[in-house]
């Protein structure tokens, strides 16, 4: 990994990046209340904790991971609207939360269905407001409109007050509204949550555009997985504040779902008290190598069982023949993990292994902030 | 990187922003000429009933106190621009988490605020000036008591408007601790009301009333100016009241720009 001072003014590097908030607890029953009042009992809660990865220029980096993981928080950092506790941050050369205002101007972003326009005016105007804001050149912004339009088909609707529009509609003025300045860095926290399928094939064709033809870093978080798998060169992986994996999409089927699975239905027969499949398939009688993803009645599941590394523990033809050799098959077919099972499995092994008992007690700082 | 261009009316613009909702709501409009027409109608009858058997009270004879309350109509119309429909106050920006985007911009919050209070106040003072000479002409009030009286008046309603301006701003800034703001607001708009002589004027409540409420920032927001535009305060002692407002201007600035250096510090987003 580059250090900060190399990748300086290209994209955005981040350092053992640590944020810890204090909270009040408060004391359960009257009584409780009052000594709360007199005596508050601070916790201190690691919301992100020693995150470091790199996003270049001309690169989009999905952030990925379950709620709750850190994921805003980390953006509300790299933005500068949030100090980090530890750790290093630059966001095209600077650090953001000690140059908020010269970092502004480097900086797009979009937060979920939070709408930076105006709702009592048409989008258009909130467009001109905003090239007021940034000082953009009339000329200049006229240029970047009319390539936004042709990408998102904005002159459609973009003369309707904000309130009237759909959210489709919404969030692509949105995202014209965050790109306007021409930023080289893009901050997209679930940008496409909620719109339907036609609006987000539009909003990737966009950002491929940004990333590609404009060379912007991007940093986007998103559950949608297609999303990821159409847009995403590399992701990283976040649960628990911390990072549990910083790679390709291959590496992350690897690691967490195995690259297949079997899906095998046994004989109703077999159904029988001395089967080991009429209850449920135990794990002493799973085949080596193997572990049982589901089990509906007759249809089991199996995918390769986790393994250190990115390589299986079974081969394909090992596993099918373990399976046969072992159940009454009546039918058997193999399939390729998608991506979403795969982050499943990553959510849950992760969540299993990196839980950790919180609180500790700290001093007052930030009490009170609302935790992403 | 897009180096700012001084030449683009930044200000300007965003002064704009809430004039240009509301010009783009015409039944909002409606509502206000009709909600003012009202309001002056009844504090004219109001008043000329309350001194039908007297022709002075505290002070203020009945062309006084007609002018006084129908001013107070008027000048209330200044911040009288409801944000709330345009889902575009303070509260609102920090419930719906897109109070971000004012950290996320090459512009100081605390500016924008100024230059979007500036653009409401001075879209409430065209109201103003239209109601104004509308009484003036048709002879619901009178003219300034005089013409010293009447840049008295100018220069203590615009030291009126920073004090209000500060006064809600701090109110604003509350949220930043406490989410909400519905009480304080609830409760400075009362106070206000009340201490300011938007109610009544201040001259017919008891002596201890006008000695507490002296020592308050309400007053300087319409009691001042429009005691120095009907003549009840003496040109005279203009000076002594317009440093007094400067003084609740400072006082309450140096507090507001305290706030906001900290509320800055701890933006937080509900729902993450």
């Amino acid at each position: 990994m580059r250090s900060a001072d190399e990748a300086h003014g290209e994209g955005i590097v981040v350092r053992g990046l640590t944020k810890v908030f204090y909270t009040t607890v408060r004391r359960p029953g009257f009584a409780g209340a009052v000594r709360s009042l007199i005596a508050p009992q601070r916790a201190a809660k690691t919301v992100v904790r020693d995150v470091s990865f790199d996003v270049a220029r001309g690169e989009l980096l999905a952030l990925l991971g379950p709620n709750g993981a850190g994921k805003s928080t980390t953006i509300k950092m790299l933005t500068g609207i949030l100090t980090p506790t530890r750790g290093a941050v630059m966001v095209a050369g600077m650090n953001p939360h000690l140059d908020r205002k010269r970092n502004a101007r480097n900086i797009g972003a979009v937060f979920g269905q939070r709408t930076q326009l105006w709702w009592d005016l048409p989008a258009k105007e909130s467009f001109t407001i905003l090239r007021s804001i940034y000082g953009v050149p009339a000329e200049r912004h006229r240029a970047r409109l009319a390539e936004l339009d042709r990408l998102l088909e904005l002159s459609e609707f973009w003369q309707t007050r904000v309130r009237h529009l759909s959210l489709g509609q919404r969030v692509r003025c949105d995202l014209a509204a965050a790109l306007l300045h021409d930023p080289a860095i893009v901050f997209l926290d679930e940008p496409t949550i909620g719109m339907d399928v036609v609006v987000k094939e539009q909003v990737r064709g966009l950002l491929r555009h940004e990333v590609e033809q404009r060379g912007r870093a991007v940093l986007l978080t998103t559950h949608d997985m297609t999303e990821v798998e159409r847009l995403a060169e590399r992701v990283v992986l976040i649960n628990h504040g911390r990072i549990v994996l910083d790679g390709t999409l291959e590496e992350v089927r690897r690691e967490f779902g195995g690259t297949w699975r079997i899906r095998a239905t046994i004989a109703d027969s077999a159904l029988s008290a001395s089967s080991p499949s009429s209850q449920a398939v135990r794990a002493r009688d799973l085949p080596s190598g193997l572990e049982l993803l589901s089990q509906d009645r007759t249809e089991l599941v199996f995918a390769p069982a986790a393994a250190t590394g990115y390589t299986p523990a079974i081969t394909v033809p090992e596993a099918l023949r373990a399976v046969v050799d072992r159940y009454p098959i009546v039918g058997i077919s193999i399939e390729e993990t998608d991506l979403e099972d795969a982050m499943r499995a990553a959510y849950l092994r992760q969540g299993v292994a990196t839980a950790e008992p919180e609180p500790e007690t700290g001093p007052g700082q930030d009490a009170g902030q609302v935790v992403s | 990187m897009i180096e700012p261009n001084p030449r683009q009316p930044l200000a300007l613009r965003a002064a704009w922003i809430t004039p240009l909702g509301e010009l783009l709501a015409p039944p909002r409009i409606a509502a206000t000429a009709i909600r003012m027409v009202i309001q002056i109608f009844l504090v004219v009858y109001l008043w000329h009933g309350l001194y039908s058997h007297t022709s002075t009270n505290s002070g203020l004879d009945r062309g006084q106190a007609v002018t006084f309350a129908v001013l107070a109509v008027l000048i209330t119309r200044i911040r009288g621009l409801d944000r709330f429909a345009g889902r575009d106050t303070v509260f609102q920006h920090l419930a719906y988490g897109t109070i971000v985007y004012w950290f996320l911009r090459p512009l100081a919050p605390r500016r924008y605020y100024v230059l979007r209070a500036l653009g409401d106040q001075a879209y409430g003072f065209a109201w103003v000036v239209v109601g104004y000479a509308a009484c003036l002409a048709s002879g619901v009030i009178e003219p300034p008591a005089s013409g010293t009286a009447a840049a008295a008046c100018a220069a203590s309603l615009l030291l009126g408007q920073a004090v209000l301006y500060e006064l809600t701003l701090l109110t604003d800034l509350m949220c930043f601790w406490t989410m909400h703001n519905d009480s304080a607001v609830q409760m400075i708009q009362f106070a206000q009301n009340l201490l300011s002589g938007a109610y009544a004027p201040l001259w017919y409540f008891p002596a201890w009333f006008i000695t507490m409420s002296s020592f308050l920032p309400f007053q300087s927001t319409l009691n001042t100016p429009l005691s120095l535009y009907i003549g009840r305060i003496p040109v005279r002692q203009a000076p002594g009241d317009l440093l007094f407002q400067t003084a609740w201007v400072v006082a309450l600035a140096l507090i507001s720009r305290l706030l906001w250096g900290r509320a800055s510090r701890r933006v937080a987003v509900q729902g993450g």
